[in-house]
């Protein structure tokens, strides 16, 4: 089996390489980036720049050069960066020349990455939302919005190409020593501001489970797409607190206006968008990843949000 | 005069604090606990006058009329520390000569002050009483005998004081202090105390022949020696403990006492002062012609006792008078009765008995607490932390009576130490639940113990304490018809009601506690509830699940009882005087889930939820998120709440797709919501009061 991956040096990149590398049923891995991974021995490295105008046709030579059996489509950012453009750029673009590409060489198998941030944090969402729920966004925020625009084109490749087959996959947020996301950093506080008087629901999932279920998709029978949520789920202060924090609750709209002008000073340390998620809950329903992926989190929200605290000290 | 003018008219109880410095005290509330707790105080010397009444027998042809009007006069006297304290030094002086020094003594102004402050030492409470169980108990027996036994008592008694004197002397040497002096004489008439109830003893056992006599002498003095050290031992540990910390309430008493309103406090202690007072005439039992014997013996002690022809108020008064001595702290001496002197106690004489059983032991020296009244409110938790102290203090003495005396009071302790952590363990497992739910609502809980709907189940666990107190003691909530809510998935349709919603919350309680074998229910609350900063919050912890048809599928595929109010918002912002008339019920969304799950619904109807908190107003509350802000009771109002369930109506015969009937939904909910209504003037009409059902 051969696999392409872009965006290997990513968060997700860092948790499936060590697998595919792994798994004796992976014979080479073609990856597609900017920078060279580090070395492993099945990887093959083949610089794409998705921001470029000709990345569709390099990946298009890429990937027909020789056949490989499935694409990770693992580029894409873990949090608002100042560049927005640019972000827009990696992304929205980025991954419609990956959507071409693949198109063109017919690839059996694609695997891409999402959040479940894009159903919105919103006060008529149902307890749990499953898969079939519209993906609101959250209107204050271009990178929640970027992904649900990505959501919508890998949905109409999926239409358009019913012959590969396509998985979304809709991580909650990602915790774990290693990774760098609006979450951890959150958490990462000694202090965390919350809104006063509101503790919504958040779940989490260890980066073990993720780089799982992003394992799990190579071989998967079913299509389209999956949330996939750690066990359990925790209110924003109980999280806070499982990470080694104390919860500050703050009223809204001051919490709001200090964050607006932090982030125009430029030294936001949080996405103002952030607040949506602090003031209603979205949990996601893991069933489906369950039954039809075969993914069952080994890792409560208690134990990813606790994993964070062990690699701070 | 008749007794009654003693005080126990109630009229009288209540003029009796009306002469000295009472009357003062009865304007100012805090002056009047002040006086109540002196009063309480001088519960102790109560007994003391109690203590000699007996031997002087009923005086049945005493004057009375005179010696009552003497006695009420005097009722206002001993509210000055001086003078109780000189009553309690005449009185320990008198049994110290053994002689009985007249009682009378004591209401003479104190001119001395004398250190004597405590009023919980070990007096003889329950000494007189034996002894007029005896006196009943050989009132059918000739008069000499009588005389014999009168005379073998003094012997003996005397013998015993002398010996106890001794050997409480000796004991005392070498020991120092600021009280010995009090301590000696405390311990003498303990150890006293002890001798005469074995020389009474032996005397009831036989027939008081001369031989008995010297029998009698040689028990109290050998009695006398053989207790003297524990009765030291008792009386300087009694000593080094402080009286609050030896009555101390538990926290039920506490709760039952803070129903009481300064007044009650203050009418209380005047009424133990007068009790005080009235208690040497009250001891004794009907006269008969046997008694007068006693009297020339008995005057010469207390000269102030009356006899009293008893009747049954009188025993109640008694009763209390015993109870409250013994509340002062003094219930060492009760048990050395019990212990060591049970055949004193005559079972046909049910007078002291009953002041044992009313209550159970632990209970009784914590009830009434003499200064319970001065304290502030904020220190009762301090003191019920102080009783976990209580059992190291006493330790169980060795010896004859003191073993006896010795496990009674750990028992005791053991109980009241049980009754107090139980009663505080609850307290502050409450105020735990509610410092959980304050802190969840306000956004910093932080419980790990979630369900995917958002209940936690460590807080409800935590805050069990409260919502049983609210279920069953606050709103007593009284549930009719709960067997018809059918196993499995169920819509139970109820009347939104109240300001603030409490009505899931109890509903959910209610089926949790009546119907065990039925799943978890959960209840739905609209949007502006569930998303009410705090309020929304905290009922989401509890159980609530915001109000959307996925919401309900999934709970009903999950086969529990579901509870909705269809009147939504409306229902909990109704005018109080429209508070049980159903508004319309939504858009039939709850037959439209009936219809397409199959599952019965349940027509419930609550009454009591609307008076908990009436909708007084409104304010608007847009910059809240709600369509308005209720103006309600600042707390839960305590009306009694009745949930009737009505007949479920099936949706059997009907298919899935009767859900896209409009006209098929419109007939279902104008049942249901009919159906309803009429429970609901059912259940208004048979309660005849908001607050008591």
């Amino acid at each position: 089996m051969r696999i392409a991956v872009t965006g290997a040096n990513g968060d997700y990149g860092k948790l499936l390489l060590p697998r595919l590398e792994a798994d004796p049923g992976v014979e080479s891995i073609l990856v597609l980036d900017t920078k060279e991974p580090p070395p492993m021995s099945k990887v093959e490295f083949h610089r794409v720049d998705l921001t470029r105008y000709d990345a569709e046709g390099e990946l298009t030579d890429a990937l027909t050069e020789r056949p490989v059996d499935a694409l990770f489509h693992l580029a894409f950012l873990f949090g608002p960066i100042l560049n927005g453009p640019l972000a827009h750029e990696l992304e929205v673009i980025g991954t419609m020349n990956v959507l071409t590409a693949v198109g063109r060489a017919r690839l059996p198998r694609l695997v891409v990455p999402s959040l479940t941030a894009t159903y919105g944090a919103r006060g008529n969402n149902p307890a749990l939302l499953r898969e079939g729920s519209p993906l609101f966004g959250c209107p204050h925020s271009r990178f929640v919005n970027d992904k649900v625009e990505v959501e919508g084109q890998v949905r109409a490749f999926r239409e358009r190409h019913p012959d590969t087959r396509t998985l979304v996959l809709r991580f909650a947020p990602l915790l774990g020593p290693s990774l760098d996301n609006p979450a951890t950093r959150l958490l990462s506080h000694a202090v965390v501001p919350t809104l006063l008087g509101f503790d919504p629901l958040w779940q989490a999932v260890h980066e073990e489970d993720a780089g799982r279920a992003l394992h799990l998709a190579l071989r998967a029978e079913a299509a389209g797409e999956f949330n996939i949520v750690g066990r359990g789920v925790l209110p924003l202060s109980g999280l806070i607190r499982q990470a080694g924090a104390q919860p500050l609750p703050l009223p809204g709209p001051l919490f709001r206006g200090a964050l607006r002008a932090l982030g125009a000073v430029g030294a936001g340390t949080l996405p103002v968008a952030l607040l949506d998620y602090m003031h209603y809950s979205w949990v996601a329903d893991g069933e489906r990843a369950e039954s039809a992926l075969g993914f069952v989190p080994l890792y409560h929200v208690r134990d990813a949000a606790s994993a964070l605290r062990r690699s701070q000290s | 005069m008749t007794k009654g003018v003693l005080g126990n008219d109630p009229f009288q109880r209540g003029a009796a604090p009306r002469t000295g410095e009472a009357k003062d005290a009865a304007a100012d509330p805090k002056a009047a606990k002040k006086s109540a707790k002196g009063a309480k105080k001088s519960a102790g010397k109560a007994k003391g006058a109690k203590a000699s009444a007996p031997k002087s027998g009923p005086q049945a042809k005493a004057p009375k009329g005179g010696k009552g009007a003497e006695a009420k006069q005097a009722a206002a006297a001993p509210k000055t520390p001086a003078a109780r304290v000189h009553k309690f030094e005449a009185r320990a002086d008198g049994r110290g000569n053994g002689n009985g020094k007249p009682a009378q003594d004591a209401h003479a102004p104190g001119d001395e002050g004398s250190p004597l402050r405590e009023p919980s030492t070990p007096e003889p409470a329950s000494e007189p009483r034996p002894q007029v169980l005896a006196e009943e108990v050989h009132g059918s027996r000739p008069q000499e005998r009588k005389v014999d036994r009168a005379l073998t008592e003094a012997l003996a008694s005397d013998a015993a004081e002398a010996a106890a004197k001794t050997a409480v002397d000796g004991l005392f040497e070498g020991r120092r202090g600021p009280d010995r002096d009090i301590e000696r004489v405390l311990a003498t008439e303990l150890v006293a105390e002890l001798a005469e109830s074995a020389v009474r003893q032996v005397l009831d056992d036989g027939d008081g022949g001369a031989p008995e006599r010297e029998l009698a002498t040689a028990v109290a003095t050998q009695v006398a020696e053989a207790t003297a050290g524990v009765a030291v031992d008792e009386v300087l540990d009694r000593h080094a403990t402080s009286p609050e910390e030896r009555a101390l309430p538990t926290a039920e008493d506490r709760d039952a006492r803070d129903l009481e309103d300064a007044e009650d406090e203050a009418t209380e202690g005047v009424w133990t002062a007068d009790a005080w007072r009235r208690d040497p005439k009250d001891v004794p039992p009907p006269a008969d012609s046997t008694e007068e014997v006693w009297t020339a013996d008995a005057w010469r002690r207390d000269p102030e006792g009356i006899a009293v022809s008893g009747d049954p108020e009188e025993d109640d008064d008694f009763v209390s008078g015993v109870e409250r001595v013994e509340e002062n702290g003094v219930h060492i001496s009760v048990s050395i009765i019990e212990g060591a002197a049970p055949t004193d106690v005559d079972p046909e004489v049910e007078l002291p008995d009953e002041s044992h059983d009313e209550l159970p032991p632990s209970r009784r020296p914590l009830s009434l607490v003499g200064d319970a009244g001065e304290r502030p409110l904020e220190e009762e938790l301090e003191r019920g932390e102080a009783a976990f102290d209580r059992p190291e203090e006493s330790a169980p003495p060795a010896g004859f009576a003191g073993r006896a005396v010795g496990m009674l009071s750990l028992a005791r302790d053991i109980a009241g130490q049980a009754l107090a952590s139980e009663g505080l363990g609850r307290a502050v497992g409450a105020m735990h639940g509610l410092m959980e739910a304050m802190r969840t609502s306000l956004g910093t809980g932080g419980g790990s113990r979630l369900d995917d709907y958002g209940k936690d189940a460590g807080l409800v666990e935590n805050l069990q304490p409260v919502l049983d107190f609210l279920y069953e003691q606050y709103w007593r909530v009284s549930v009719e018809g709960i067997d018809q809510v059918p196993r499995g998935a169920s819509i139970l349709v109820a009347n939104h009601s109240g300001a603030l919603p409490y009505d899931g919350l109890v509903m959910s309680q209610a089926l949790l506690r009546e119907r065990p074998d039925l799943l978890e229910a959960r209840w739905l609350v609209e949007d502006q509830v569930f998303h009410a900063p705090m309020l929304g919050t905290l009922f989401n912890r509890l159980g609530a699940v915001r109000a959307s048809p996925e919401n309900a599928l999934r709970l009903l595929d999950e086969h529990r009882p579901l509870v909705v109010f269809p009147e939504g918002y409306q229902g909990a912002s109704k005018p109080f005087a429209e508070r049980y008339r159903l508004k319309r019920f939504g858009r039939g969304g709850f037959v439209k889930l009936a219809l397409r799950t199959g599952a019965p619904i349940v027509p419930v109807a609550i009454v009591g939820a609307e008076e908990t908190s009436p909708l007084l107003g409104r304010l608007p509350g847009g910059f809240l998120g709600f369509p308005s802000l209720p103006i309600t009771a600042p707390g839960p109002l305590p009306a009694k709440w009745t949930i009737r369930f009505g007949e479920p109506l099936t949706m059997e015969g009907l298919p899935p797709e009767a859900a896209d009937d409009l006209g098929e939904v419109q007939r279902l909910t104008e049942r249901t919501r009919e159906s309803i209504q009429s429970m609901l003037q059912a259940l208004l009409r048979e309660r005849r009061s908001v607050f008591a059902g």
